[in-house]
């Protein structure tokens, strides 16, 4: 088991007559031995490009990647000691289960029997006992998965590099393919690194997650970490489902406290008086525009005169559990996730409270949360 | 009526066929008499092929026509899988230009080139060799092989060839145990195509081979001609008749063999599998 160690990565693509294109900006990030670290960020954010830098499929334009204190930038991929599961599996389609298993075994002239057992014990751990005589070609989508991932297993590799493989399988199987993986990582004790586009794989199977956007790594932390603290409006607003809800105003001294107020010029703006915590954020800021941020689960019906502000009720989703309320302030719009008990009406008015405990401000100029 | 049609069709192919396979049974004042009928049972002349094996040397013919279409086949498909890999997997910048002048190969009517290519070969001293032969249809089979087998790598996911040198494969055995196994319909249409086309080829044979005073370098279609045109006075039809349907059979063997995988391989690589 070993560390991953980024250092100053850069990616750069030459263009034909131009300065080219940077898709990966001098990133630094520190794998630990046996960690599973997700990669998440939207489409073109550089977490798949960094993952097939680690795994040497695509060059290294600038800075340098270690894996267990050996610098690889210069080392072929079957010499770095990873094994990688594709988004597409990659299985070969002319050999069958087993020799799709074997076939990096073989390559490394490990002897027959060593073969066999160790593709036998993954076939096992993946339910794959029955399926080796079969090519790929005759496997359901969640099988071709299990066998990506039994390929990489029997190489018994330092690090496991996993480019978006779930993304083709359909949501039930994803679900428990999901567990099944992080029970996997749990039993192997290896050092894990998964790319995803989807926040809430990162969330439920990370020991640690990186945000990237734009080719930059936005804040590595824990999951619950991420959530509860976000280090900037990107972070905030792409982890969690629906997202967090911003309100642009700025801030003013009513008296003896701080008062969030709305932009808002079609109508009434929301005044929200901020607490303690907040208004020590804010207290150089007055007249200044921030973003609050609140996430739906904070945005409450108010009860007993509790209520913050009026907001319209366009659109209730009932999900069973719970039910999504989307609601309107004039400017801006705020979903609020609320007890499904209650009958909505949409059009109407719902006296709301925000739990500002778990409130966040941004500065709209910088993004970071203050 | 599709049937009728099709019945229609089948007769049109296959009576000829049939009519030269039972023709070469009769003996030739038979096929003077009546030339459609079916040869008596109790008088099979299968002295024709004898004759034909043996006085007409169609035993060398036909050895000489197995190994240069063998040799050739297999040279366009090893060269052409190399390369039809080669310019599709890696970038260079003039790759699409060699691309390119492979296409052109194609659009070229080999009669034009008849002329520079006898000159080149007698220049070389490989005129009325078999080698000389075999050079020849190697260069004109290639850009066919290219055009089709660079469609099939071309249709292959890159990420084969990524988890294959993950897994442990340099570039030449990725190439070999991953790559070009995946290309095999496009393999095997190739084969065909030549194995069809250089088997029964007459033009190129006889412009760089009839020059030979002696049987040892011609092929099969050549010595077939030969048969027909030296035989001015008296044409032997029954032997001719049999050296027709040794010309024919082995193409019909392999096409048969062989077929399944070639309508496999013009809609693989159509449809990108």
């Amino acid at each position: 088991m070993a560390t991953v160690v980024i250092e100053n990565l850069v990616k750069s693509y030459a263009d034909k007559n131009g300065p080219g294109t940077t898709v990966v900006h001098g990133i630094n990030l520190e794998i630990k031995a046996r960690e599973f670290m997700v990669l998440v960020g939207p489409s073109g954010c550089g977490k798949s490009t960094t993952l097939r830098m680690i795994a040497g499929l695509e060059e290294i334009s600038g800075g340098q990647v270690s894996i267990g204190g050996r610098v690889v930038n210069d080392v072929l991929p079957k010499d770095r000691d990873i094994a990688m599961v594709f988004q597409n599996y990659a299985l070969y389609p002319h050999m069958s289960v087993y020799e799709n298993m074997a076939f990096g075994l073989k390559l490394r002239k490990i002897p027959k029997a060593e073969i066999d057992s160790r593709v036998r014990e993954a076939a096992a751990m993946l339910g794959l006992e029955n399926y080796l005589d079969r090519r790929p070609k005759a496997l359901s989508g969640g099988q071709r998965q299990r066998v990506a991932v039994g390929r990489a297993i029997v190489r018994k590799p330092k690090v496991f590099l996993f480019d978006e493989p779930l993304s083709n399988l359909d949501a039930k199987m994803r679900v428990s393919t999901r567990a099944e993986i992080s029970k996997l990582h749990r039993r192997l004790g290896a050092t894990m690194i998964y790319v995803t586009h989807d926040q809430v794989e990162a969330m439920t199977m990370g020991d640690r997650i990186c945000v990237m956007k734009d080719g930059r790594i936005m804040q590595v932390a824990e999951p619950m970490e991420l959530y509860n603290n976000p280090a900037n409006l990107f972070v905030a607003g792409f982890i969690g489902s629906p997202p967090m809800n911003f309100l642009h105003g700025k801030i003013q001294r009513e008296t003896e406290r701080y008062v969030f107020v709305e932009n808002n010029s079609s109508g009434q703006p929301v005044k929200i008086p901020l607490n303690e915590k907040l208004s020590a954020k804010v207290s150089a800021r007055i007249d200044q525009p921030v973003i609050l941020g609140i996430r739906p689960e904070n945005v409450r019906n108010a009860i007993h005169g509790s209520a913050m502000t009026n907001l319209r009720i366009e659109v209730a989703e009932p999900m069973g559990a719970e039910t999504f309320l989307y609601l309107s302030s004039g400017a801006h719009s705020v979903t609020a996730r609320v007890q499904p008990d209650q009958r909505f009406e949409l059009g109407q008015d719902l006296a709301v409270m925000f739990d500002l405990d778990h409130a966040h401000l941004f500065d709209p100029a910088t993004e970071q949360a203050l | 009526m599709i049937f009728f049609v099709l019945a229609g069709y089948f007769l049109w192919v296959v009576y000829p066929m049939l009519w030269v396979a039972y023709s070469s049974l009769k003996p030739d004042d038979a096929i003077f008499r009546n030339a459609f009928a079916l040869p008596s049972m109790d008088a099979l002349q299968w002295k024709n092929y004898q004759q034909a094996w043996r006085e007409a040397h169609f035993g060398e013919y036909f050895l000489n026509s197995v190994l240069v279409t063998s040799v050739s086949v297999a040279s366009i498909l090893a060269l052409g899988s190399t390369t039809a890999y080669a310019l599709s997997r890696f970038y260079h910048p003039l790759g699409n230009v060699l691309y390119g002048l492979f296409l052109a190969g194609l659009m070229i009517p080999v009669q034009l080139s008849i002329v520079p290519l006898f000159f080149e070969l007698r220049s070389i001293g490989l005129l009325n060799s078999k080698l000389g032969l075999i050079l020849v249809y190697t260069a004109n089979g290639l850009p066919f092989a290219i055009f089709i087998l660079a469609g099939f790598f071309r249709a292959l996911p890159r990420s084969l060839y990524e988890a294959a040198v993950v897994d442990g494969c340099s570039e030449t055995s990725a190439f070999w145990r991953v790559m070009l196994p995946l290309a095999r319909p496009g393999l095997i249409t190739v084969a065909i195509f030549q194995f069809i086309g250089i088997w029964k080829e007459y033009f190129f044979a006889f412009m760089f081979t009839s020059g030979a005073r002696e049987e040892s370098v011609r092929t099969l279609p050549l010595g077939l001609g030969n048969l027909s045109v030296a035989a001015q006075y008296h044409t032997d039809y029954g032997m001719l008749f049999a050296g027709i349907v040794m010309v024919t059979l082995p193409i019909l063997i392999v096409y048969l063999l062989l077929q399944k995988h070639l309508v496999k391989g013009i809609t693989d690589g159509a449809l990108k599998g």
